[in-house]
């Protein structure tokens, strides 16, 4: 060894002043010399230091996230939610698989037959609304009775999912819909769709999530036989009158949803 | 000293079940055990406790607070850690993700706090070797532990624990034991188990519950007590004897009036819980 650190580029070095290759010529030194490493070691600061290993041990320790994590940060989503999102069960793989089906036989069966694209307009509104059983509820959410028990607002919990949820199954629906159907009509599901999501959530109120979806999902079904049973087609559920009256069902349930009463009744235990 | 709980004719009905039959207990610091056969009330009474349920009628005091107001019921849940009977994972969670998605919940919103405090209680329940790993990919007592460690997240005042030791080895419900010790120092633990043995081994105070109704409140010493004199050793089944089994050295162990001339050994916790239910479970006392 035929040289030391002076204190000078001790204290530059611990103090980050020192840079470029003299850096690198004094990193060198301290690997090999115990005596140097002792003296840089009194004149480090000590809350630079943990802050330095804390940032090492952050990101070390803390386990890669799963790529509907990552997906969501990149959105802009904060971390914590784009965490309470990845647990929601309807935007696991298998859920988005089973409806990605249903909307593929949906589509092809539209693609048969013109006939056959009532099929379609049909199905699609309950895309959605399927999805939106899934996001939260007894029974669907495996860690349900834990998060009853912890002081985060349920009704933003709801919410935060149903969104995601909601966005993810509008987008698919509308790109099956847009190979299966034509212009205008490819949208025409849209609307009765949110009516009925809306519906699901004031009633949620009363019942499980996915009680209600279930609920308004079978007055749906009913609704559409009751139509084919009095021989009339069921385009008509999605004409201008129905669209119009779907609109209103939707900003009626929104307004009822945001309410500061609706808020707190979403706190309160069952 | 101050109670932590305290429930006032506490009932719940579900359908024709009538779980709760008007519960009046005081909980003060240190861990409490709450034993009972099965369909005693012991989880609807801990689900009231964690704010999960609301009774039918009856009042329940929490740390001071009113879990039927919403603030105050916010105030209780900020206080609060809770294992449930059958705590459910997300699927696909590592053990550090699940803990975090948890720590979320308790509304821990600054990211590098959060996950020093998730390090800390995955470290406290002995899985930090394994925070990397699938939740789905542990032993049934590891998965036990992660809720635990759940349950343990900002320190709670109170952790309320449904059958911790269930499903456990012997080896792991003594690690348990170490781990529910060390929690109720300083904290009010309520736990619920049918092992007498766990209530002897860690519990301060003792519930016992039957059809919805607390049949003994006291410390496990007083429980125990119940069977003095009424616990006696003999070569066969002896007369008087409401509940007897032989033991592995030959002898029967009877419980109930004993014969003249029978030499009383000192009861168990278990002793006097079997002679507390009586025919409930299975002793006519």
């Amino acid at each position: 060894m035929t040289w030391h650190l002076d204190p000078a580029q001790v204290r530059g070095y611990a103090d980050g002043t020192t840079g470029g290759a003299r850096a690198a010529s004094v990193e060198a030194h301290l690997l090999a010399c115990a005596d140097c490493r002792g003296l840089l070691a009194a004149a480090a600061p000590t809350d630079r230091l943990t802050a330095v290993w804390n940032a090492v041990q952050e990101t070390v320790d803390s386990p890669r996230r799963s790529w509907i994590e990552q997906l969501l940060i990149r959105a802009r989503v904060p971390e914590d939610d784009a965490r309470l999102l990845a647990a929601t069960p309807a935007l696991q793989a298998s859920w988005l698989l089973a409806l990605v089906g249903v909307l593929a036989f949906a589509t092809a069966a539209a693609g048969a037959d013109d006939r056959w694209l009532r099929i379609f307009l049909v199905v699609a509104p309950l895309v959605p609304v399927l999805g939106v059983a899934g996001a939260y509820g007894r029974g669907i959410d495996p860690t349900y009775e834990l998060t009853r028990a912890t002081p985060y607002p349920t009704v933003r919990l709801l919410l935060l999912r149903v969104v995601a949820v909601l966005t993810v199954s509008v987008i698919v629906t509308a790109a099956f819909s847009s190979v299966a159907t034509q212009g205008w009509d490819a949208l025409a599901w849209l609307l009765p769709s949110l009516a009925m999501v809306g519906l699901v959530l004031v009633l949620s109120r009363v019942v499980d999530l996915p009680l209600a979806a279930g609920a308004v999902a079978l007055v749906y079904v009913i609704a559409v036989f009751g139509l084919l049973l009095r021989r009339r087609d069921v385009v008509d559920l999605f004409a201008r009158s129905g669209q119009l009256v779907s609109l209103c069902v939707a900003a009626a349930c929104l307004a009822v949803v945001l309410s500061p009463a609706r808020r707190a009744a979403f706190r309160r235990v069952p | 000293m101050t109670a932590t709980v305290v429930t006032q004719d506490v009932t719940k009905r579900f359908v024709r079940t009538q779980a709760l039959a008007g519960v009046s207990l005081s909980l003060s610091s240190g861990v409490t055990g709450l034993l009972g056969p099965n369909g005693a009330g012991k989880t609807t009474l801990l689900r009231i406790l964690a704010t999960v349920l609301a009774p039918d009628s009856g009042s329940v005091r929490t740390l001071g607070l009113d879990p039927a107001n919403p603030r105050e019921q916010t105030r209780i849940r900020r206080s609060l850690g809770y294992l449930p009977q059958e705590p459910g994972f997300q699927r696909g969670f590592s053990v550090f993700e699940f803990v975090d998605y948890v720590a979320i919940l308790k509304e821990m919103t600054h990211a590098r706090a959060r996950h020093d405090e998730v390090r800390r209680v995955i470290d406290s329940v002995d899985l930090t070797l394994v925070s990397g790993k699938r939740v789905r990919a542990l032993s049934g007592g590891m998965r036990r532990r992660v809720a635990l460690a759940a349950a343990l997240l900002g320190d709670p005042s109170l952790l309320v624990l449904d059958e911790p030791t269930a499903g456990l080895d012997p080896e792991q419900r003594l690690r348990f034991r170490e781990l529910v010790s060390r929690a109720g120092e300083g904290r009010a633990v309520v736990l619920s188990t049918h092992q007498t043995e766990d209530v002897a081994a860690l519990c301060q105070d003792v519930v016992v519950l039957h059809e919805g109704r607390v049949r003994f409140q006291g410390t496990p010493a007083q429980l125990a007590g119940l069977a003095d004199g009424r616990v006696w050793y003999a070569a066969a089944r002896g007369e008087g004897a409401a509940l007897a089994w032989r033991t592995g050295d030959g002898r029967h162990r009877n419980l109930g009036t004993p014969p003249v001339g029978a030499e009383p050994v000192p009861p168990t916790l278990e002793d006097g819980y079997l002679l507390l239910l009586g025919s409930a479970a299975g002793v006519a006392a």
